[in-house]
């Protein structure tokens, strides 16, 4: 056996790799373990036809903190914003593309509501200045609200005022919205059904509710964290590649004497007098150490992996009352051709950006309703993306791959279940419906791949199948985040740490849960004098 | 002219709660009403020869224990009589019951689910610590956040206070109830669904969201609220319905010294330089007065009691955000005998309490999806009391009334509210309860069915929401009607706002007008 290690990280994911360069960087000997063939988690793009690649990640790569990448002097992380960033069917063969600039955008919207042009620059204001103050609380670990909460909330209003020129009366403003349904909020705004559609989409992003459910506008605000502002959904790819991020990551992690052993599943945290040991593998394998960092989800972590003795029967419950309910799905498609849209202004400029093909909140509040009784909307609400367009190297040269992301498709499902005709019966409806806006899409289509909940459960080993690894909802944020009394990254048992999705400040965040956690780890290893 | 301190236009129950605290500390209070009767949404009337109705609020729900003191509401004829019992008629022809006697209740529940039995006391336990917490909230003037005031801290640091005092288990408790939807939050407790449907039906009331919508949750408190008052049951009847209530606040008015005027429609609130002067009336008489307090719902009180450019325009708009979305129906029955339920046949003492028609959270989140495409739900949420069963009085000898509080049904309904849609509601309602209750139609001899958009002509009610605008979580406390006008306050000088869409609003509560008069007392110098 090599030599001893201080930490083991589970999960070679972005959060995975970045708290163990974090780990490394600060002198600790790091070991990952990732239960896939590769690092990468659901960052990783991967073969699924001769000569095309994907990656099942959700529409955008997310927001790098600034802080984060500092720490681990990640360089070239540049993001490509499109200019379109969002395109939504406006009417038969019409179609609204809005601009990452909001007077190039507010033209657009000119077209079918001049009221609604006219407020779309105080709008994007609005949000940009409302989603930047959740910015600034995503780089700090949650308010510890229990102890004292004015004390902690202070600070916090502070630091939003440093960073973004924050006065009290937009901490009210805030206060105010994010337990709004988006709908609501767009309501008091626009009048247009496509704009509001458009935008509306980010407030029910992987989540099961629909846009009249209440703190969906936190959710609309939590997906334009890091956009620029007035870009709906427009945090960009990276500039450098598909695989940019990982690349780095991997770079700077071995560069610090990262150890990453892939296809190695870890089946248990092995415990020792009330606090973590090390790991076994599902070779059988034992690796000993002092600390385990695990960025699976906290109830496959905490249910999954430690045995039921060593914990609170209450804490148990806490955590198996999380909320998954994975319910999108992915279709990945290898096309012979693009796709043509009549209608779409300036295609190959649009498809850089996303498609949204729902056109009116209540379409998309009728996809979701179908999810609450267990089913799926004969309407699903469909997003479409052309990573290829971004990143030729993912397709044969003239050919393309296309991802469309849908939602509602719940893991439960009360009538059918997730086999192989449901799988395709799926992606049959879905290839229809994507021909309903562009004739003859389906004779282009080489292949396809459907990954449902239950799919992505299987290849991520993500409960549910949820890629936010617990809901954005507000009761499961902050300091609710995984579960009150853990969300400062340390579980109630010694050396055993969360740092993946499933913590503050939550999915669409790279990196900025394993940084966190292995901050705080840190913090606690030089307590006791960084010893063993 | 005539000239009065105090002036309060409209006489529900908050704006005579209002003029009987501000002429009990000795102003010359004037109350304008503009039907021919006192009370508002709480009023009794007899709508058919013989039988009388609470029309719309039907019972009483967390009256503050300090008005009743305060001002001696007993001697003036309050008189609560106990609702103690809910019977839920399940699908499977069997019911869900809750009694008056806790073991009883108990018994019953294990009766569908053991484990649902043991959860409930310790549910109860827990819900009863947070009302402890949360109930001295509704006696707070809400502080304003956004100000650095010494008052205005130190109403936010007593705010944190309350929570703080909780404790983390129950402060996270707390947290999730707030935020949570009733059914998810009753998931992590219960598994027999009736149950969970039944319980998380009062956080729908009023409310144009579904028991699965985030911010249903906290709702289910109130009910807490009242059971610790101790004074009195959480629910319960006035004896000769909701506007002997009102009557018996006005009695307390007038032995303090006001007056009441009704018939008497105010047009518009008189404004000169920037100072409310008094009010003009619809008739043309105008009354004088340096204070004037509006009882009405917050537009009704921003922009038509007063012209609308006479506030800042940010305070407008913020107040045409303010959302109503009037939700709920009520049917009046007027029963030429005791209906018998399928599930308890004969008149059983359940007939003396509630009969809830929420047989799943499925049925009210269907009801919900009605709603939301704007249409009444054609299986509706249905809150039914037989007042006449407590209070002969409401009924001539052997007969009956019921009085179902029905959801939903929305004020937008599509293609609008016509005669026929509203018997079509009516159907709709009867037909639901007669799944229950197959003898119904045949005891009916009177029937009274008020849309949402009735509900605004008659008690004026900005689009029938009953509790003068939403009780969501963005609407509540300090963002209550509006971020910065929280206290009672408007941005006219000597305008004030006392009704249910101010802190804490909401039911026959009283709570809005009681810390309206106190603000308006304090702010003149009393």
């Amino acid at each position: 056996m090599t030599a001893p290690v201080d930490t083991i990280v589970i999960g070679a994911g972005v959060n995975g790799l970045t708290a163990a360069a974090t780990l490394a960087k600060a002198g600790q000997r790091v070991l990952v373990l990732e239960r896939g063939e590769a690092a990468g988690g659901q960052a990783r793009n991967v073969e699924f036809a001769p000569g095309f690649r994907a990656g099942p990640l959700g529409l955008d790569a997310g927001w790098l903190p600034p802080p984060v990448a500092r720490a681990l002097g990640l360089r070239g992380m540049e993001r490509t914003v499109p200019d379109l960033t969002v395109a939504v069917p406006a009417g038969p063969k019409e179609w609204l593309a809005l601009s990452r600039d909001p007077s190039r955008a507010a033209e657009a919207i000119r077209r079918h509501s001049a009221r609604d042009a006219e407020k779309w620059g105080a709008f994007a204001a609005r949000v940009a200045k409302l989603s930047g103050f959740l910015e600034a609380l995503y780089t700090i670990p949650p308010p510890d609200i229990d102890s004292s909460a004015l004390a902690d909330l202070l600070p916090l209003l502070g630091v939003a005022r440093k960073l973004r020129g924050l006065g009290r009366a937009d901490m009210v403003e805030l206060l105010r919205t994010i337990p709004m349904s988006v709908q609501e909020l767009l309501d008091d705004w626009f009048e247009g059904a496509a704009l509001k559609a458009g935008v509306g989409a980010g407030g029910v992003r992987d989540i099961r509710q629909g846009p009249r459910s209440g703190g969906t506008a936190f959710v609309l605000l939590h997906h334009q964290v890091g956009a620029p502002a007035g870009a709906v959904g427009g945090r960009g790819f990276w500039t450098a590649g598909p695989d940019a991020l990982i690349t780095r990551l991997l770079e700077v992690a071995r560069g610090s004497g990262v150890l990453i052993r892939s296809g190695a599943e870890v089946r248990q945290v092995v415990l020792r007098d009330d606090r973590s040991a090390g790991v076994v593998l599902a070779s059988g394998e034992e690796i000993g150490s002092a600390r385990v960092l695990s960025t699976a989800d906290p109830a496959r972590t905490l249910l999954g992996m430690v045995d039921p003795v060593w914990l609170d029967p209450e804490f148990r419950l806490a955590v198996s009352n999380i909320k998954f309910r994975g319910s999108s799905s992915k279709v990945l498609y290898a096309l012979d051709a693009l796709p043509e849209l009549p209608g779409l202004p300036e295609p190959a400029r649009s498809l850089l950006g996303t498609l949204s093909l729902t056109g009116t909140l209540d379409e998309l509040e009728r996809a979701a309703d179908a999810a609450k009784y267990g089913a799926i909307s004969d309407r699903l609400h469909i997003e479409l993306q052309v990573p290829s367009l971004r990143w030729p190297e993912l397709a044969p040269p003239g050919k393309h791959v296309m991802v469309a992301h849908l939602q509602w498709t719940p893991y439960q499902l009360r009538d059918r279940a997730w086999n192989e005709p449901g799988r395709a019966a799926l992606g049959d409806g879905v290839t229809a419906r994507i021909s309903e806006v562009a004739p003859g899409f389906a004779s282009r289509v080489r292949h396809r791949e459907v990954l449902t909940p239950v799919d992505m459960e299987a290849r991520y080993g993500l409960s549910e199948g949820a890629v936010t690894q617990g809901e954005m909802t507000l009761d499961q944020i902050l300091f609710m985040r995984p579960v009150a009394g853990a969300a400062r990254y340390a579980t109630p048992i010694e050396g055993l740490y969360l740092g993946g999705a499933g913590s503050h400040p939550g999915s669409g965040i790279a990196g900025g849960p394993g940084w966190l956690a292995a901050r705080q780890l840190l913090r606690d290893w030089h307590d006791r004098g960084a010893q063993g | 002219m005539k000239r009065y301190d105090a002036i309060i236009v409209g006489g529900g129950h908050n704006g005579l709660v209002t003029a009987a605290y501000l002429a009990r500390a000795g102003r010359k209070t004037l109350v304008l009403e503009r039907r021919p009767l006192v009370g508002g949404a709480a009023v009794t009337e007899e709508v058919f020869p013989g039988f009388k109705f609470s029309v719309y609020s039907y019972v009483v729900s967390l009256l503050r224990p300090e008005i009743i003191r305060d001002l001696d509401l007993p001697r003036h004829g309050l008189q609560i009589l106990p609702l103690e019992s809910t019977v839920v008629p399940l699908d499977n022809g069997d019911y869900l019951g809750s009694w008056a006697d806790g073991d009883l209740t108990r018994r019953e529940l294990a009766r569908h689910s053991r484990k649902d039995a043991e959860a409930a006391t310790l549910f109860g336990r827990l819900m009863h610590h947070m009302a402890m917490a949360v109930k001295p909230i509704l006696a707070m003037v809400p502080p304003d956040p956004a100000s650095l005031a010494p008052s205005d801290l130190r109403g936010m640091l007593r705010f944190a206070g309350h929570f703080r005092s909780l404790g983390a288990e129950r402060f996270h408790a707390l947290y999730k109830l707030m935020t949570m939807s009733s059914a998810d939050y009753l998931d992590e407790w219960f598994e027999f669904d009736p149950l969970k449907a039944t319980k998380s039906a009062s956080g729908i009331i009023g409310t144009f969201l579904g028991p699965r919508s985030p911010g249903t949750a906290y709702v289910l408190l109130h009910h807490y609220m009242g059971e610790i008052d101790g004074a009195f049951r959480a629910w319960g009847f006035q004896k000769g319905g909701t506007g002997a209530i009102s009557e018996t606040i006005a009695r307390a008015a007038r032995s303090f010294g006001a007056e009441i005027r009704t018939d008497a429609a105010v047009e518009r609130v008189l404004v000169k330089g920037g100072r409310a002067t008094g009010v003009a009336l619809a008739s043309g008489e105008e009354i004088a007065a340096p204070i004037v307090v509006s009882g009405l719902d917050p537009r009704r009180t921003f922009t038509q009691l007063v012209d609308p450019g006479e506030m800042p325009g940010d305070v407008v708009e913020a107040i045409s955000r303010f959302k109503f979305r009037g939700s709920s129906g009520k049917v009046n029955l007027a029963l030429s005998r005791l209906p018998d339920l399928t599930c308890l046949p004969g008149a059983g003492p359940h007939l003396r309490g509630a009969i809830s028609i929420s047989p799943s959270l499925d049925y009210l989140e269907r009801a919900y999806d009605d709603a939301k495409y704007g249409e009444f739900s054609r299986n509706p949420y249905m809150d039914i009391v037989i007042p006449s069963m407590i209070d002969p009085g409401m009924a001539p000898p052997g007969k009956h009334v019921m009085s179902i509080f029905v959801q939903y049904a929305p004020y937008a309904l599509s293609g609008g509210w016509t005669d026929a849609r509203r018997e079509a509601f009516g159907d709709a309602v009867v037909n639901t309860l007669a799944r229950h209750a197959p003898d119904i139609r045949s005891a009916i001899i009177g029937r009274q069915v008020l849309t949402p958009l009735d509900i605004e002509r008659t008690t004026g009610l900005t689009e029938g929401n009953i509790f003068a605008g939403e009780l969501a979580l963005h609407q509540l406390f300090f963002f209550r009607p509006v971020p910065g006008w929280a206290k009672y306050r408007t941005p006219i000088k000597g305008y004030w706002q006392c009704g249910a869409g101010t802190h804490p609003g909401g039911g026959i509560m009283g709570a809005s007008g009681r810390l309206a008069a106190l603000e308006i007392l304090r702010g003149s110098g009393a």
